[in-house]
């Protein structure tokens, strides 16, 4: 009996641990393993690309990820997507990790603009071509071989001229949620307020007068909080212009609480499932969005320009598109 | 024929076993054909040439920038020449530079008769080569060379075993401190708070002393500050328990969260950047035997430890406590001053781990070591010591840092999906403390 039980848990013990790697067969998994459906290259795939994103959690980049499998995939290269879940450290990690797999780029949405700098020089030194996609890389001395991103002003761009339509001629008070601490969402309330300025200019009466512009950390429960203030300082609010769908949804459930969900409309930004969800159900007027497919398939389509050295644009921004209820309506993808 | 006490070994050994199975795994998992850039084989592959060209005949010498790129580019040049072949360039860049350096070459008409390259820039000849030669026919006849390669798991490669080892420092440094505490059949959650904590102190320290421009002096200063400053808080994680009879788990609880909103305070919220790249020494300097300075501390203090643990009576009375306080106490062991000690020596020990983690960035991050507390927990039960205390090996949390380190190197190595890692996290602190109440249990299932 002593010596069932020692064994049953030594094989236990061993099967979980080795074993996880099957799921790894797949053609994603490593530049040994037999991949066929390459035309060319016999039976083997040209080398590995790397994504290390944010965190996986978040939807936007694990379809960017997916983009980037599938666009590798066409050009006979497999990917390694890992997850750092935010932290800086890790994804430092797994650039040792990529280095040690002899990766032929990194495909990086850093999780801090700056302390991911060590990182990517040391995959500079190593000649292994580092890109980033929709957050850039700001530390001193990090080579950047590419970047695509989204076109966050003219998004904000977008949200103004959608906040326009939705006040109408009589304009109204408007609250901003925004995330200072990312310089996309800095962008895109700049954007915002050049069409707000810009449509003011040309009016005496009808303006849209932004009365506060609070944090709403990007997130359902500060989105809550901040806008339930506002509404107790701003009984009279018109709209609120969210930098995200979280904080959007978290503003629209402190309205719904003040039973003023006729007369607030809301503009977001991103277009994840959720907050276009939220456009269908009349709780979100209109949202700019982002595509992090074409996203996706543009970073893969530099970064073979860059290998076959060709010409490429260094900074490709992807322009956002504005998402309404007439197209959350004919969207497959919504209930 | 002696007969083995197979449990013993098992309970023993095991997790060393455990180690070296998930090693082999990996390592048939991580076969791939590699790419040597050695002189040596820059003298093979120039004879291969040699032995296939005329003399005298132009050769194109590309590789890719940044790692034995120049040096292999230097190599080949001079061993071609040697072998009477005329290199009419070399160049070492990316792809772009070579696509120019080929144009430029295919516009005077010269005959090309090979391209001597490195994995990478072979892979960019043949994927390029013959376009380029519909509209520089020169280059048409030109044959690509590239080292021989040969298959060896990416897990072994050298640089990837040192940076595993790298990888786990931090966490492996500071579970030294847990071992004791777990031993004493304590906790200490605050450690991944510390790590935070330590850190913006020292870059704030570093700042204060030597403003945009801090000299050595400075960092050193900086960094004591951050050590000695998480060495006060285990003190007074200590005293909390000890004095007021705390239990572990909420003292450090209460510590890691307030220590996590300081670091968030002191910091502003932001990365502190120091300013002196020296700083970056520790974390990622290489200056002994090629092997990463994290490392050869982390080796260092593990011995002093084993040493500790096993030759001293400070050792044996951290045991002892765990064993049994009461008992304990009553054969005159200053139970409340080895509770002190350990919570003391732990917070110094996450000190140093900040210190560390900052100089890897070469920033103070109040976000750094998020969890840490808990890799660190399941590096010390991984390792075999019991959480009921009185139990456990010091070398056994290396054995255990290791492992953890493995399995999420090995999973980064094969690509397992993000959320697969996570579960078989789980799994091993899971079997690990199975196997803790087995042993405990004489391998035998228990009866009711």
């Amino acid at each position: 009996m002593k010596r069932i039980v020692q064994y049953l848990g030594l094989t236990a013990l061993t099967l979980a641990l080795t074993g996880c790697s099957p799921s790894s067969d797949k053609p994603a998994a490593d530049g040994s393993s037999d991949t066929s459906g390459d035309t060319s290259a016999p039976a083997k795939t040209k080398g590995i690309i790397a994504y290390t994103p944010l965190t996986l959690s978040n939807p936007f980049f694990k379809i960017i990820g997916d983009h980037i499998t599938a666009e590798a995939a066409k050009n006979g290269y497999d990917t390694l997507m890992v997850d750092p879940d935010m932290d800086v450290k890790k994804q430092s990690d797994q650039f040792d990790d990529f280095i040690s797999s002899g990766v032929t780029a990194i495909i990086l949405v850093p999780c801090d603009r700056l302390s991911i700098g060590p990182a990517v020089k040391l995959a500079n030194a190593k000649g292994i071509p580092v890109f980033t996609v929709d957050a850039k890389c700001a530390a001193e001395g990090a080579e950047i071989a590419g970047h695509v991103g989204t076109d966050n002003f003219q998004g904000g761009e977008l949200a103004g001229q959608a906040m326009v339509k939705a006040l109408g001629e009589n304009g109204g008070k408007v609250l901003i949620l925004d995330f200072k601490k990312a310089h996309s969402c800095v962008l895109r309330v700049a954007g915002f307020k050049k069409v707000i300025d810009a449509h003011n200019a040309g009016q005496t009466t009808g303006k849209i007068e932004i009365v506060a512009e609070l944090n709403g950390n990007g997130a359902r429960t500060e989105g809550y909080q901040s806008t339930a203030d506002a509404l107790q300082a701003h009984d009279d609010l018109d709209a609120v212009f969210a930098i995200n769908d979280p904080s959007a949804l978290g503003a629209y459930t402190a309205i719904e609480e003040a039973k003023k969900q006729d007369q607030i409309k809301i503009i977001g930004f991103d277009g994840q499932l959720d907050g276009k969800q939220g456009i269908k159900d009349g709780k979100i007027f209109a949202d700019p969005i982002q595509h992090p497919d074409k996203m996706g398939q543009q970073i893969v389509q530099n970064i073979m320009k860059y290998l076959a050295g060709e010409e490429f644009q260094r900074d490709t921004l992807i322009p956002a598109t504005l998402y309404d209820k007439a197209m959350a309506d004919q969207d497959p993808e919504l209930k | 024929m002696k007969n083995i006490d197979y449990a013993k070994l098992f309970s023993d050994y095991g997790t060393l076993f455990v180690l070296l199975l998930l090693c082999i795994g990996f390592s048939w998992k991580t076969l791939d054909e590699q790419s040597p850039t050695s002189a040596d084989t820059a003298q093979r592959l120039a004879k291969r040439i040699s032995d296939e060209l005329s003399s005298g005949s132009n050769v194109i010498v590309l590789t890719r920038q940044g790692g034995d790129g120049e040096s292999f580019a230097a190599a080949l040049k001079e061993n071609l020449t040697k072998a009477e072949l005329n290199v009419v360039q070399t160049v070492v860049g990316q792809p772009a530079d070579a696509r120019k350096a080929l144009v430029k070459y295919g516009a005077t008409g010269n005959k090309l008769a090979g391209i001597t390259a490195d994995k990478h820039m072979a892979n960019f000849c043949n994927a390029n080569l013959a376009k380029l030669a519909e509209t520089h026919p020169s280059l048409a006849k030109a044959k690509v060379y590239q080292p021989q390669t040969y298959r060896w798991p990416n897990f072994l490669k050298k640089d990837n075993l040192l940076n595993i080892m790298k990888q786990i420092s931090v966490v492996a440094i500071i579970a030294i401190g847990m071992t004791m505490i777990i031993i004493t059949a304590g906790i200490d959650l605050s450690v991944g708070s510390l790590i935070a904590f330590s850190g913006v102190i020292t870059a704030l320290a570093i700042r204060g002393l030597g403003g945009d421009d801090p000299t050595l002096g400075h960092l050193w200063l900086g960094s004591l500050a951050g050590i000695l400053v998480c060495g006060l808080v285990g003190l007074f994680t200590g005293g909390l328990v000890t004095l007021f009879g705390i239990p572990a788990f909420i003292a450090t609880l209460g510590i890691m969260f307030s220590a996590r909103g300081l670091a968030f305070i002191f910091a502003d919220s932001e990365p502190i950047v120091v300013q002196n790249e020296i700083f970056g020494w520790l974390g990622r300097g290489r200056d002994f035997l090629g092997l990463p300075n994290s490392v050869i501390l982390m080796l260092i203090l593990f011995a002093i430890a084993h040493v500790l643990m096993t030759r001293t009576s400070i050792g044996r009375y951290i045991y002892a406590v765990g064993g049994n306080p009461e008992a304990a106490r009553l054969s005159g062991v200053p139970v409340k001053w080895v509770l002190v000690f350990v919570y003391t020596l732990t917070g110094l020990l996450a000190g140093l781990g900040g210190v560390m983690e900052a100089s890897l960035h070469v920033t103070g991050d109040p976000k750094a070591g998020n969890l840490v507390e808990l890799q660190v927990i399941a590096a010390v039960v991984v390792g075999g010591t019991s959480l009921a205390g009185g139990q456990g090996k010091i070398l056994g949390t290396l054995i255990g840092a290791f492992i953890i380190g493995v399995i999420r190197n090995g999973m980064n190595l094969t690509g397992v999906e993000a959320h697969m890692q996570s579960v078989v996290y789980g799994v091993v602190i899971l079997i690990a403390v199975l196997i803790d109440r087995l042993k405990s249990q004489g391998f035998r299932l228990r009866k009711r």
